[in-house]
């Protein structure tokens, strides 16, 4: 069964399609990377997955369940949004305190909670300190657990290594690599091809508000990277070149 | 309810470490409140208290006795007649009257019947009980005066001797007993000149002979203020309001930037449970803010609350007030600054308008029909009614249901532009 569901989602601001009818599935344990240049897209479709955004037209059904608003569906998933989503004037602590108690932890559920949570994304010798005082890639640790905070079985994660060092982006891979372990259905959006290539099972390619494609990296490879290229060794084409074969080498920032 | 509360404190304890705002929601209204109260002459809690002598027995012994009065330096003592002193005192301009009734030139004060009236405000009791003390310690240096070297008494006793030696038709016998009796009067008095009195406690004095005062309860009316804090203060209140309301609606911006409102918005709490827990925080945090002013004023500077029932629905209906339009101010713009300069343009001007800078009492009248457009009007009313315009429960109806009205709406109006920022 399809963990997430999603056909043919549509939202627009007024003469802007931001998403032009997308639809995929996610299975169970799954982890499904929206890869996309800035702006096709993906953010949008992630905030259409958990509600937080109503479509134009279009279905999303989270564990076959067609209302993602609903407590109990919103109880199943966990979001680490783009943006720093804590609050620089508590400590990293309190923040993981704060966002398990609006799922309703409390006393020893909760201490262990935290206590895990701080582990998995290291900062636990940091535990006291304000958010404030972090450095960018503790942070960016601090804003995926406390998405995790209640124990999600869906995890969105919105680009979650954007402008982090390569210590804390390892420690990231690897943390949502155990989760991938865990058997939590993932979807990680992304416009990294080697962050791609490493977590996602499988990967839908979207550009202007559409998926232009979807599979696994290898087949991916196999059917928009054209023609091997022929060197000393012979070998695949990357999946960037997949990436800009179908989506252009243009700027979209001009 | 668990997650309204936990969004509470989040924001109180962001609140509290937020030195800017907490300036902004604390300071700022305690500076406005003290130094307008300053310049316009803050209390009278320093100065000497004001009372007013009323001299209904017009002989020497009372005149003597109102200079006794007018030279301690506790006191400012201004001549009136009763009805003056009685409607000043009412409504309290003054600490209280002494009456002096007719008669008190002959029993000097003491006696079976009261011939000083004191007329006093029963909840002023530490006053009172200095004023009494003074009122005695003038009555004993009056009394001093009086039969000392050189004083009225003194003069009387000996012209008495005089003339009983003069006196025909008194019986040899009775010459003698009287001759006898104020000779050795006078010779009491001689010994008195050589006592210092002047040192002697005036409460304890009062003990010792039993200066028969009577006092009058005055209560005040209330339809004025006691002091210029008495006007600063509802005003600091209302500043302390307008701090909570853009302190909270520019965090409602910041949590919208930041992704931090997304995320409450992905939890399984409703878009009421939030504007609830944020509401309930600005509430909280205004509550704070007024009870630390209304304390200060009360403990350090004599502002004294006529009703505390009436005080404590102002507060509540105001702060109330400023939390809905907290909400309306947070969706006056995408960006800090856009909802900050916004913010401050519409609150300025309501408490330009509204009796923030100005006092009400002291705008002219054009300026009053004005400030009925501005809530921060209506505020500083309903707190001014609870603490010196004495309003009844009817007077205060209009203020608190203007402040609720304006409160619900905007809340209500806020609500639905924040959901169709989300849409």
């Amino acid at each position: 069964m399809a963990a997430i569901g999603v056909r043919d989602l549509r939202k627009s601001y007024g003469s802007n399609v931001a998403v032009d009818g997308i639809s995929f599935e996610v299975r169970e344990g799954e982890c499904f990377g929206l890869l996309g240049p800035n702006g096709a897209g993906k953010t949008t479709t992630l905030h259409m997955l958990v509600g937080a955004l109503r479509p134009d037209s279009g279905e999303v059904r989270i564990h076959d369940e067609p209302d993602p608003t609903r407590p109990a569906v919103r109880r199943r998933i966990g979001v680490a949004p783009q943006s720093l989503a804590i609050y620089a004037d508590l400590t990293g602590e309190e923040n993981l305190a704060f966002f398990a108690r609006l799922y309703g932890l409390e006393g020893g559920p909760l201490e262990e909670r935290i206590e895990m949570a701080l582990e998995f994304s290291g900062l636990a010798s940091r535990r006291k300190d304000r958010v404030s005082t972090y450095s960018g890639g503790m942070q960016r640790r601090l804003n995926l657990v406390c998405g995790l905070m209640h124990d999600p079985s869906v995890i969105l994660l919105d680009e979650p290594t954007v402008g982090v060092d390569p210590q804390s982006r390892n420690l990231l891979f690897d943390n949502i690599e155990a989760l991938k372990r865990l058997g939590r259905t993932i979807i990680y959006t992304t416009h990294y091809m080697e962050e791609a290539e490493r977590l996602c099972d499988r990967v839908a390619i979207v550009d202007r508000g559409k998926i232009l494609a979807l599979d696994s990296v290898d087949a991916l490879r196999r059917t928009h990277g054209g023609p091997p290229v022929r060197r000393v060794v012979e070998e695949s084409p990357h999946l960037e070149a997949v990436f800009l074969n179908l989506t252009g080498r243009s700027l979209r920032d001009v | 309810m668990k997650a309204i509360v936990a969004i509470a404190r989040k924001d109180l304890r962001i609140l509290a470490r937020d030195r800017a705002g907490f300036f902004w929601v604390l300071g700022w209204p305690f500076l406005m409140a003290l130094f307008f109260g300053s310049i316009m002459g803050g209390g009278d809690t320093q100065s000497p208290m004001k009372i007013a002598l009323v001299d209904r027995d017009r002989s020497d012994y009372s005149r003597a006795f109102g200079e006794q009065l007018r030279k301690s330096e506790a006191l400012e003592v201004v001549d009136a007649p009763l009805d003056s002193a009685l409607t000043l005192v009412r409504r309290g301009r003054l600490v209280g009257y002494v009456s002096l009734l007719p008669g008190m030139g002959q029993s000097l004060g003491f006696g079976d019947s009261s011939t000083i009236e004191l007329g006093l405000d029963p909840s002023r009791r530490a006053e009172a009980g200095y004023l009494k003390g003074l009122v005695t310690q003038a009555l004993f240096q009056s009394m001093q005066g009086a039969f000392g070297q050189g004083g009225t008494g003194r003069a009387s006793v000996r012209e008495r001797i005089a003339g009983l030696e003069s006196d025909s038709t008194l019986a040899e016998g009775r010459r003698a007993n009287l001759t006898s009796f104020f000779t050795n009067l006078d010779r009491f008095l001689s010994s008195l000149d050589t006592v210092n009195t002047a040192g002697s406690a005036a409460g304890d004095s009062s003990g010792a002979m039993g200066a028969n005062l009577k006092v009058v309860a005055v209560a005040e009316q209330g339809d004025g203020p006691r002091s210029a804090f008495e006007v600063t203060f509802p005003a600091g209140i209302l500043w302390a309001l307008v701090g909570v309301c853009m302190s909270f609606a520019i965090s409602i911006v910041h949590e919208r930037l930041t992704g931090t409102y997304l995320r409450l918005r992905l939890a399984p709490i409703s878009r009421t449970d939030i504007l609830a827990g944020k509401g309930l925080a600005a509430f909280l945090a205004a509550l704070f803010a007024t009870g630390l002013l209304l304390a200060f004023g009360a403990t350090a500077l004599g502002v004294r609350v006529s009703s505390v029932p009436k005080l404590a629905v102002a507060v509540l209906s105001a702060a109330f007030c400023f939390v809905g339009l907290m909400m309306l101010i947070s969706t006056l713009g995408r960006t800090h600054q856009a909802v900050a300069g916004a913010g401050w343009a519409l609150l300025l001007v309501m408490s330009m308008t509204g009796g923030g800078m100005i006092p009400l009492i002291a705008m002219p009248p054009w300026m009053q029909t004005v400030s009925n457009f501005s809530p921060v009007k209506w505020g500083i009313l309903a707190v001014e009614g609870a603490i010196w315009r004495g309003f009844s429960w009817n007077e205060m109806l209009l203020p608190v249901s203007i402040l609720l009205a304006v409160g619900t709406l905007a809340f209500l109006v806020g609500a639905r532009a924040l959901r169709r920022t989300e849409a």
